[in-house]
């Protein structure tokens, strides 16, 4: 059996989270405190992930990263290929899972008494030290939580990294791709060990990590 | 040096007051909702005002003319919030030292350490909030407020999160470390006796405006209006009509009597005969005449009244009995005409549980005219 998918799958989905928490604790901070225009729109949009077809999600993704779209382009001439790489399963990864990351730490945001904040404010702190030493600190089961959830909803990815990294042997093709392929070449037993270790792995990151740090998911 | 006038709209809500206070210990006072709160996080810059000017010791903290709005961070403030908003991931000593941040290390050190010991904390640094008790996390509040040397103190409701024996006791002692400090302080309150004993001012709020703003004294024995008399606390608020005013005496038809009130020849009180008066009596100065001292002379007993018992309520050291007047006429309180307090002690020795007949006086100077609305 083939153990490049299981490595690749960690890899891509440690990047991937590592991206969304970038991404997605800025948001979230935005949906939880701040009242601006588009915010409504914003707050859907962040969930879309979720419900649009993954391979929607993915045939935009390539539009925009492709060698034709705005970005791909941009990065085409600085030298970055996404398209069919690994990089690209990053960014297929991060998109399917981060309304999973926004979602529980805007909940753990929202949940920080904003009394606290005021407290900090009229001791001198600003905005960014009270991130740093109230919210944050008060928020980081949930944010933990978040981002434990958003690792094994990267890992679980399949739609989404198809379309835009392809399943490309010893290259990008990561766990749930390898099964697939298994199961279609009918090595039933590798599909079973694969799939066995990645139900494993989920339920070892979420038990494991869960207790430790005692979050609720 | 506080001055301050602000308007702000909430949704069902407006908030439209001014006043001003020395270097003194000011209380907002009056009922919850009447934004007493929005007025501390105006001042303190946490809610931004629709329009107004605010103005601490010579900063302008707000103005809105002149577009100025200094961020909260910069207003050197100590804010001890209602329930306290002790940090809960930081110790006592974390809490404290919060506001010292930017301070030398060895400055932060000692005054953490100083404010600690002064407040009789010491021994609890390093405890959580949630261990703390009522009082000590009211300490460590006030520590925390008091710790950035602030130029003015902002208390909301300090003594409200606590049981009543342990509030009277944490109310002398607030008092004692405002004194220590020396600081001026804005104090939000709903209680009049919280409000008395720590403040030299009481700007009494009712729904969202100032009806009266004054040194305490005054408050009490010159209230504004009628709602000002109430929110005092004062329960016999009486109309009459004017038979006449003189510099130094004002005669009042009540019921089927002529009261007597001193007028002040400093600032006396005028009507014309005839327009109608609304007066007030404090329960405990309506005063039982002892029967066994002989009759009643008019000449010592001003504003004598006769009547009887009519419904009594034990209050624990004070009896509160409802007095009715003699006579003809509906009775001026529903089934009484006024409210008599009375110590336990004098209820006891006239035996008033057996004896409800009585005859009362009341000093002219114990009786207070209220401004015609």
């Amino acid at each position: 059996m083939d153990f490049f998918p299981i490595a690749l799958s960690l890899q891509v989905s440690a990047c991937a989270t590592a991206l969304a928490i970038a991404i997605g604790v800025p948001l979230a901070w935005l949906l939880a405190r701040r009242r601006f225009p588009g915010r409504d729109l914003l707050e859907a949009v962040v969930v879309l992930p979720l419900i649009l077809p993954p391979t929607v999600l993915g045939y935009y993704l390539l539009v925009i990263l492709g060698s034709g779209g705005p970005i791909g382009r941009l990065l085409a001439a600085l030298g970055i290929d996404l398209v069919f790489t690994w990089k690209g399963a990053v960014i297929a990864a991060c998109i399917g899972a981060i309304p999973l990351l926004i979602k529980a730490a805007q909940a753990g945001f929202e949940s920080v008494d904003q009394i606290l904040e005021h407290a900090a404010r009229t001791l001198g702190r600003s905005e960014w030290s009270i991130f740093w030493s109230v919210t944050t600190p008060l928020a980081w089961r949930s944010l933990l939580a978040g981002g434990i959830l958003t690792y094994c909803r990267a890992l679980g990815d399949f739609g989404i990294t198809l379309m835009v990294a392809g399943s490309i042997p010893g290259k990008t093709q990561t766990m749930p791709l390898a099964i697939y392929d298994y199961v279609q070449a009918n090595q039933i037993a590798e599909a079973n060990w694969l799939a066995l270790i990645a139900v494993a792995l989920v339920l070892v990151l979420l038990l494991g990590i869960g207790r430790l740090a005692r979050v609720r998911f | 040096m506080l001055s301050l006038q602000l308007q702000k709209r909430l949704p069902g809500f407006a908030l439209d007051v001014e006043w001003s206070a020395e270097d003194e210990v000011v209380a907002l006072f009056g009922p919850s909702g009447a934004g007493k709160t929005l007025t501390l996080h105006c001042l303190a810059g946490l809610v931004t005002p629709d329009a107004g000017r605010i103005m601490v010791n010579g900063t302008v903290f707000f103005d809105r003319e002149a577009g100025i709005n200094l961020p909260t961070r910069h207003r050197r403030l100590g804010y001890v919030f209602q329930g306290y908003a002790l940090f809960p991931h930081l110790t006592v000593e974390e809490n404290v030292g919060f506001g010292l941040k930017d301070r030398p290390r060895s400055e932060r050190r000692r005054r953490t350490g100083e404010t600690i010991e002064r407040l009789g904390l010491s021994g609890l640094e390093g405890r959580p909030p949630r261990e703390l008790s009522g009082g000590q996390q009211q300490r460590a509040a006030l520590g925390r407020a008091l710790a950035v040397d602030p130029d003015l103190l902002l208390l909301d409701e300090p003594l409200s999160a606590l049981d009543a024996p342990l509030r009277r006791q944490l109310r002398e002692e607030l008092a004692a470390v405002i004194r220590e400090w020396g600081k001026a302080a804005v104090l939000v309150t709903h209680d009049l006796t919280e409000a008395y004993q720590l403040a030299d001012r009481i700007v009494v709020y009712e729904a969202g405006r100032v009806i009266q703003a004054a040194p305490k004294s005054e408050l009490l024995w010159q209230p504004a209006s009628e709602n000002v008399a109430r929110l005092m606390g004062i329960r016999n608020i009486l109309r009459g009509a004017i038979i006449k005013t003189t510099p130094d005496l004002i005669q009042i038809r009540w019921r089927d009597h002529v009261i007597e009130a001193a007028n002040s020849p400093s600032h006396a009180f005028q009507a014309a005969p005839e327009s109608p008066a609304t007066f007030c009596v404090r329960p405990e100065y309506v005063r039982l005449i002892r029967k066994d001292r002989g009759e009643p002379n008019p000449t010592i007993h001003q504003n004598l009244l006769e009547g009887e018992v009519v419904g009594e309520v034990d209050q624990g050291a004070v009896w509160t009995l409802y007095f009715r007047l003699t006579g003809g006429g509906a009775p001026s309180q529903g089934a009484y005409d006024l409210e008599i307090d009375v110590p336990r002690i004098v209820y006891e020795l006239l035996e008033i549980g057996n004896d409800r007949r009585w005859a009362v006086f009341i000093n002219r100077s114990s009786i207070q005219l209220l401004p015609n609305a």
